[in-house]
């Protein structure tokens, strides 16, 4: 036991020190776990392969400059669908959270269309649009746009009636009071909703990818799968993984944090 | 509290009203679109009207396709759901427990369930082969990884003292368990399963348009093939439907009987 | 002078449990001097923050007028400051913002707003806080800033409602005394809501008493000042106005 809390202590300093490390090194065991149920082979190499074919493959597809280009073609239609779709979602959200008509009108609505979800919608996307750009920037749109929307308009709804009252009471006419005190209040709900969204909108581009089907990560994944290659979907599946990391852990969740905590809004 | 009495005292609608008012946006929605079609005179093959959807769907109630469709849905959905959970939840508290290990455990846990999914649906038909097992699969490590993420999250934040009041008042290891650990984590193990039968849903749409010949997503993509857009529009509405049922009337008020009245987070 | 008037206030409003009207205030009438400090109690569920909320133009009367300045009263509006039990203070601004907001809205320009804000800080002890959020803060810090953000605005009407009920008793005691000296130097016009009788008597001229939706009485406080608990907590006048009241209170 000794050694093991010596070790322990050392790695609790070491993460203190420098925090990034505290997201890498809980994978090393389970690598390790990973090479040894290989090298067991308890199940047939083409099933499961180790880690250092996996990073044979990786640095071939990367070499190839398949890798990056694929990754890059992902990351654009995220980043554009994502972007087109907040643009659409937040001033609808503000409109329906400020308005109570819109709002009853509006909302089983939205539920629904949110229930049907971005992926049935391909079968008639492809009769509309055919495999194509259109067709998967319609998708991720259609993603990122319902749960932000509900999201914007949940946290406009929940601001705190009071400090409408407040402002109302220091002088603050309708639009001051939206810019100042309806929106910043609704902010770590919309961020939510575009933490949400973005979550559900990665997948529906991995599915978009496999389906439609002309790059992209899962365009390699899937043709990978065609070709029986496993190292590359399991290239493809840890590079989906390391990249929503690092977009979650180091982009959205600290602006999360960083609203809702200083401020006192959101606990822990 | 100075809220004025005229907001406290709103009188709560009946069921029966409150659904109405839930649907007839929808109904609206339905005579739009009926109105839309016939004005602007649309090609069917680019979007059917009302009694074509209709009717088509009513074949399809009539011939038992639907029924097979949605029953393998609904099976795969519940089989893969129900395994998760059970793996799941006690894989997140014996984690939990230790407050070591699940900071240790953290990381890769989010990276597993930032992939959670879709992102499976490749290795998962290569593994299990086209059919149930695939589909299952991807449904089965949608839940499981964000529920267990989740569990371990509910069981590591709930307070000491209440695990020290608990052990002062002379509970064991089982009561511990099912009196504290349990009860606790319980709140965020709905909202992890919620989020996770997101997931899920979507995951199952897209992996039946890919691996399977029955099934809501089958359904869907071999219509797209004949270019029947009143069985996508009909089975788009089904998938809607299905998800809100389930998501409105099973998940969302065993969320709020949790999350809210025991005054714990609240989540959009 | 007079800054505040109510002429026979009354509300109503319908109760969808027992399905009928509740006459929430029946008949009030009031007036409040210029630079005058009333503090207005009552049992809960008197009417005392209803009547707040009228004044303030929050929930709309059934009946009367309420003047201020002799303008009457629709909706609300700078010239009456509130505090707020739960503070509201926003949350994304930082304290001197917070402060700043009412001349802001007025559109004083940033320089000249940023020092108003700083010389009421300092008023009330607040300048070491200016940079921080209200999150930052304990419940009393972030009350002061509440009455500050109010006075800054310069509101013909100062209204308190019940502003010292959430945080702790020593805190309250500072609190109390805190504004007892601000109002001395600055005398501006207050209404303030408690149900706490030995707050009332020991911050206000005049002690209005509220029951069942009507004016009990009114009970005039002739301490001097400037007041202060070690002294006032021995006062016979104190305890004796107190009792008073109290059991003006009680018999409600």
């Amino acid at each position: 036991m000794r050694p093991l809390q010596t070790l322990w202590g050392y790695y609790i300093r070491m993460t203190i020190k420098w925090p990034g490390l505290a997201a890498l090194i809980p994978f090393i065991p389970l690598i390790a776990l990973w090479s040894f149920v290989v090298w067991l082979e308890l199940f047939p190499r083409v099933f499961l392969p180790g880690p250092g074919d996996v990073l044979i493959k990786a640095w071939e597809l990367l070499y190839k400059g398949i890798l990056l280009d694929y990754l890059g073609d992902s990351v654009v239609r995220l980043s554009v669908g994502a972007a087109a779709g907040m643009a659409l979602a937040i001033p609808l959200g503000i409109f329906i959270g400020l308005n109570s008509r819109a709002h009853e009108v509006s909302w089983p609505i939205l539920l629904f269309f949110q229930a049907i979800g971005d992926i049935a919608w391909l079968p008639i996307l492809l009769i509309w649009f055919g495999f194509g750009l259109t067709t998967m920037t319609f998708v991720i749109v259609y993603t990122v746009l319902f749960p932000v929307v509900l999201n914007t308009v949940l946290g406009i709804r929940s601001v705190n009636p009071e400090l409408r009252r407040a402002a109302q009471s220091l002088g603050a006419s309708r639009p001051r009071i939206l810019f100042e005190v309806t929106l910043p209040g609704a902010l770590p709900n919309i961020i939510t909703g575009l933490r949400n969204g973005l979550g559900y909108g990665w997948r529906a581009l991995i599915a978009a990818e496999i389906i439609v089907g002309t790059s992209g990560i899962g365009f390699l994944m899937f043709d990978a799968r065609r070709a029986g290659s496993v190292e590359e979907i399991v290239v493809g599946m840890i590079v989906l993984g390391i990249l929503w990391y690092i977009v979650d852990s180091w982009i959205l969740a600290p602006i999360e944090r960083a609203t809702g905590q200083r401020w006192g809004l959101v606990s822990s | 509290m100075a809220a004025d009495q005229t907001t406290i005292f709103r009188p709560a609608p009946s069921r029966v009203r409150q659904a109405l008012r839930f649907l007839w946006p929808l109904f609206g929605l339905v005579v739009v679109w009926q109105v839309l079609v016939m004005a602007l005179d649309v090609n069917p093959r680019v979007f059917p009207d009302v009694p074509t959807v209709l009717s088509a769907g009513w074949k399809t109630i009539i011939d038992g396709t639907l029924l097979t469709h949605v029953g393998a849905s609904l099976l795969r959905v519940s089989v893969g759901t129900v395994l998760a959970i059970v793996t799941a939840v006690p894989l997140g508290i014996a984690m939990g427990v230790s407050r070591g290990i699940s900071t240790f455990l953290t990381p890769p846990l989010r990276f597993f369930s930032v992939l959670a999914g879709i992102a499976w649906i490749p290795i998962a038909t290569l593994w299990f082969g086209y059919g149930f097992g695939a589909i299952t699969f991807v449904i089965f490590n949608a839940v499981f990884f964000v529920v267990t993420y989740n569990t371990l999250l509910g069981v590591s934040t709930i307070p000491m003292p209440l695990r020290h009041a608990a052990a002062s008042l002379g509970a064991g290891h089982w009561q511990m368990l099912t009196q504290v650990l349990l009860p606790g984590a319980l709140p965020n193990i709905v909202t992890g399963i919620r989020t996770g039968m997101g997931f899920a849903w979507r995951g199952l749409i897209a992996a039946e348009m890919i691996a399977t010949n029955t099934g809501l997503g089958y359904m869907l993509f071999l219509a797209r093939d004949f270019y029947r857009t009143e069985v996508i529009v009909f089975a788009m509405i089904v998938i809607g439907i299905i998800w809100l049922l389930l998501d409105r009337l099973l998940l969302a008020p065993l969320e709020r009987a949790t999350v809210e009245r025991w005054g714990m987070v609240q989540r959009s | 002078m007079k800054s505040l008037v109510l002429e026979h206030l009354a509300k109503t409003y319908f109760d969808p449990y027992r399905g009928t009207q509740v006459e929430a205030i029946k008949d009030l009438s009031l007036t409040v001097e210029e630079g005058d400090f009333v503090a207005v109690v009552g049992p809960s569920g008197c009417g005392k923050t209803t009547v707040l909320n009228m004044i303030a133009g929050f929930v709309p009367k059934t009946g009367g007028r309420i003047l201020v300045d002799d303008r009457e009263v629709s909706g609300p509006g700078p010239d009456r400051g509130v505090v707020f039990q739960s503070f509201a203070l926003f949350p994304w601004k930082t304290v001197r913002e917070n402060v700043a907001f009412g001349p802001k809205m007025r559109g004083v320009g940033k320089v000249e707003r940023a020092r108003i804000a700083d010389e009421y800080l300092e008023m009330a002890g607040l300048s070491h806080a200016a940079d921080r959020y209200p999150n930052e803060l304990s419940g009393g810090m972030q009350q002061r800033v509440g009455v500050v953000r109010a006075l800054a605005n310069n509101p013909d009407v100062l209204l308190m409602d019940e502003p010292f009920a959430s945080v702790d008793a020593q805190t309250r005691m500072t609190l109390q005394e805190e504004l007892t000296r601000i109002w001395e130097e600055r005398r501006p016009t207050v209404v303030f809501i408690t149900h706490d009788v030995g707050e009332a008597v020991f911050l206000a001229n005049k002690v209005v008493v509220l029951a069942r939706g009507n004016l009990l009485a009114e009970v005039d406080i002739s301490l001097p000042r400037p007041r202060v608990w070690d002294s006032l907590v021995h006062d016979n006048d104190f305890k004796d106005l107190s009792n008073q009241v109290l059991q003006l209170v009680r018999s409600a």
